[in-house]
């Protein structure tokens, strides 16, 4: 695949400590204590990379030795949405980076039958539309889910340039489907891989 | 000297100075309660270091006096005198913060090599008064670390046989044979490589070793006392400089009669018997003739003030060209050079900068300082650990194929912190690592002299076979770190296993740290460039800890 495809999509920095992550959390073999330790520990990198997309402002502050440092300020009024139940996974991640952040939530139910997504339950901050929104979602095979959440938010007034898509794990094709619909839209994801890990929820949680 | 009172009793030339048997009185409780020293310690946990700048090996266990063989017992207890004889000396309190002076000094040069310690032998006869002169040595030295190792550590464990002749005086105690030189080789050759050494604690009452052993540490310098210590040629070469207390033999058999009678509830008999039998022609078979090997001879034993004044100022020119002055050294060198190759800086990303903006306002909250240091402290962690080394590996996942992928390829990871603002940094790396052991370092400056100081050690065993993440939240000189890293290395930790991971750094730190350890991988968040006189980065954070402690000065508000 070609760059050109992927528009605003940015990998976390794959070092060898995230390669172990993903290794971790791969294995059929992780226990569930080891996989929900491992899958936190990736979800806060990925989230605060996720956080490293949001527009800031310069800033110089005076630090206790008298001298002047020149900083950079984030501004205020942002906001999450985790797409229930995988994304909920990520909130806590979310939280221990940023406190009293609101956090909407979204749900999304593919149909038996036409394995088509549909939404069923929103539940946002009134005031969305004038925020930043992080997407939280780790898993992405189909993109199909993600497309009907950012429908949803879109309708809610928030732009898709204001919207940022937090994933573990995402396949091209996934990719490709979401960046033709929202060229806006920012990615960002450890890994690209052809095979989703589609156990992370269920083992996550404990429902496997 | 107020404790010389009874010294005229042999010595009626000198009245200002001491002798360690007038110590006694001192260290009476000792005597009565003998475990107590011990116990303080070492609680369960032998691998520690006494947070006392002298070490001294402890004093042999033992029950009432009047039960004890007969045997000569070390009743003096140099290390306390020396260190706790003025504590309101050691303790200076300014602006809420107590400062305890006196930790171990730095026993490296600038490069973070080793400063081979000076040795001092002191040899002479039973009730030569060595003790004194040790002790007057370590006096008019007034260098800070000094490690005091006494011969009576190495007597070799007895069989029943010899207990037994032991009880009736009929073990030659003052024999050769009686020592067991090869570990005391061992002992001091390490000591002389300023490596950690646990030496034996021997007991004279069941005259086997205790299953604790007293831990030391080289030092700047050493003094090696005993009857014995020229005897073997192996230790001879060890000692830098070598002392025979030759005080004369009716001065010798008179303290002995007096210790042995009065302070060891001994009968006159036995005494003498030990002494003409055993103790007298052991002086003159195995150690007299040792006086040869000296390179100063001093009679008359610890009043003798010319030979403490020459042997002192001996050493002094010996440390002198040794060196240890540091920190001065470090600040002011390596301007203008290319940042080294082992210095590994976390992307410069806006969101890192975002939380040094936090951290780094006067204005900011406790609270915010301390939730947003720990975010990028958990960051800065996560990266050093991607410095280990990670070995390629094949999983199988559920989905039914095969995943090529990492791992670690040593889980053996182990945090050590530098007391206090480097254990803002544990909870993180405990965050990261499941069930992570924690070692923990207390370095300190001395406001006197401005160098840094070691006062406590608390390491795993067997750390020389993990992989060490070394955490301080700011370093500025780099004297700390260095000092840190030389502890490890002392530990036996291998160079190229040790991470460095740090907030702040400042760039002259950064360059003392490499060039003294290359091996050191140096992981840092932030490079400030300069550091003020009092060697605060700049801009920096300020004082980490007493920010994220709560602990500030009150006048800066």
């Amino acid at each position: 695949m070609d760059n050109n495809d992927l528009g605003n999509l940015k990998l976390l920095e794959c070092n060898s400590q995230v390669a172990e992550l993903q290794t971790i959390l791969r294995d059929k073999n992780t226990t569930r204590s080891d996989f929900k330790f491992y899958a936190d520990r990736l979800i806060r990198l990925v989230i605060e990379e996720s956080l490293n997309q949001l527009p800031y402002t310069h800033c110089d502050v005076e630090t206790p030795t008298g001298a002047i440092y020149e900083g950079l300020k984030y501004r205020s009024g942002n906001c999450g949405v985790s797409i229930i139940r995988s994304g909920e996974a990520m909130e806590q991640g979310l939280r221990d980076c940023c406190r009293s952040i609101r956090i909407g939530k979204i749900l999304v139910e593919s149909d038996a039958n036409t394995h088509e997504a549909r939404v069923v339950y929103a539940r946002f901050p009134d005031d969305i539309g004038s925020r930043q929104v992080l997407l939280m979602y780790p898993i992405m095979s189909t993109g199909n889910t993600v497309l009907q959440a950012v429908n949803v938010l879109r309708e809610h007034g928030v732009p898709e340039s204001c919207i940022i898509l937090s994933n573990l794990f995402c396949t091209p094709m996934a990719v490709r489907t979401v960046v033709n619909a929202f060229p806006k839209l920012k990615i960002l994801t450890s890994e690209l891989h052809p095979v989703a890990p589609n156990h992370f929820g269920q083992k996550y949680f404990g429902t496997d | 000297m107020s404790q010389t009172k009874q010294i005229k009793f042999y010595n009626p030339s000198s009245s200002a100075s001491s002798d360690s048997d007038d110590r006694s009185d001192v260290t009476e409780p000792l005597y009565v309660d003998p475990y107590a020293e011990l116990g303080n310690g070492l609680p369960g946990d032998l691998n520690c270091c006494p947070a006392s700048p002298t070490t001294v090996p402890a004093k042999p266990s033992l029950e009432s006096p009047l039960k004890r063989s007969g045997r000569r017992q070390r009743t003096t207890s140099i290390g306390n005198q020396t260190t706790t004889a003025n504590p309101s000396e050691c303790i200076i309190r300014a602006n809420n913060r107590t400062i305890y002076t006196a930790g171990r000094p730095p026993w490296y040069n600038c490069a973070g090599q080793q400063v081979e310690p000076f040795v001092i032998g002191i040899c002479g006869g039973s009730a030569s008064g060595k003790t004194t002169v040790a002790e007057k040595i370590i006096e008019s030295l007034d260098v800070p670390w000094v490690t005091l190792l006494s011969m009576d550590c190495f007597y070799k464990i007895l069989n029943e046989k010899q207990h037994e002749q032991a009880l009736i005086n009929e073990y030659n105690f003052d024999h050769p044979d009686a020592f067991d030189i090869e570990l005391l080789l061992d002992v001091l050759t390490k000591l002389k490589e300023g490596r950690k050494v646990e030496v034996p604690v021997y007991n004279f009452v069941t005259h086997g070793r205790e299953s604790q052993t007293k831990t030391m540490y080289g030092a700047n310098v050493i003094i090696f006392e005993g009857i014995l210590t020229f005897h073997s040629p192996e230790v001879l070469k060890l000692l830098d400089m070598k002392i025979f207390v030759d005080t004369d033999p009716d001065i010798r058999l008179a303290r002995r009669l007096k210790r042995d009678i009065s302070q060891r509830g001994r009968d006159l008999r036995g005494v003498l018997k030990q002494y003409l039998n055993m103790v007298k022609p052991s002086y003159c078979n195995y150690i007299a003739p040792t006086m040869a090997h000296a390179d100063i001879i001093v009679p008359r034993g610890g009043e003798n003030k010319v030979a403490i004044h020459l042997i002192v100022q001996h050493v002094h020119t010996q440390l002198q060209l040794r060196g240890f002055k540091l920190r001065e050294t470090l600040a002011n060198s390596y301007k203008d050079q290319p940042m080294p190759h082992s210095l590994h800086l976390l992307h410069p990303t806006p969101q890192i900068k975002g939380l040094h903006t936090f951290i780094r306002c006067r204005n900011t909250s406790r609270d915010e300082f301390i939730f947003y240091s720990k975010r990028l402290i958990r960051l800065v962690i996560e990266f050093a650990l991607s410095l280990f080394p990670f070995k390629t590996t094949t999983v199988e996942t559920p989905q039914g194929v095969l995943y090529e992928g990492k791992r670690m390829e040593s889980r053996k990871i182990c945090g050590v912190s530098i007391l206090r603002a480097g254990e803002t940094m544990e909870q993180a790396v405990c965050d990261v690592c499941k069930d992570i052991r924690i070692g923990k370092i207390l370095i300190q400056t001395n406001l006197k002299t401005g160098e840094p100081e070691l006062y406590y050690l608390r390491l795993p065993k067997d750390i020389k076979d993990y992989k060490v993440i070394l955490m301080d939240a700011t370093v500025a000189t780099g004297a700390a770190a260095m000092m840190a890293i030389r502890v490890l290395l002392d530990h036996d930790v291998p160079e190229d296993n040790i991470i460095l991971a740090s907030l702040l750094m400042a760039e002259i730190g950064v360059h003392s740290i490499a060039y003294a350890f290359p091996k050191v991988k140096i992981v840092t968040s932030a490079l400030d460039p300069e550091i003020n006189s009092k060697f605060y980065v700049i801009p920096g954070i300020g004082n980490f800890g007493d920010r994220y402690f709560g602990t500030e000065p009150s006048d800066e508000y």
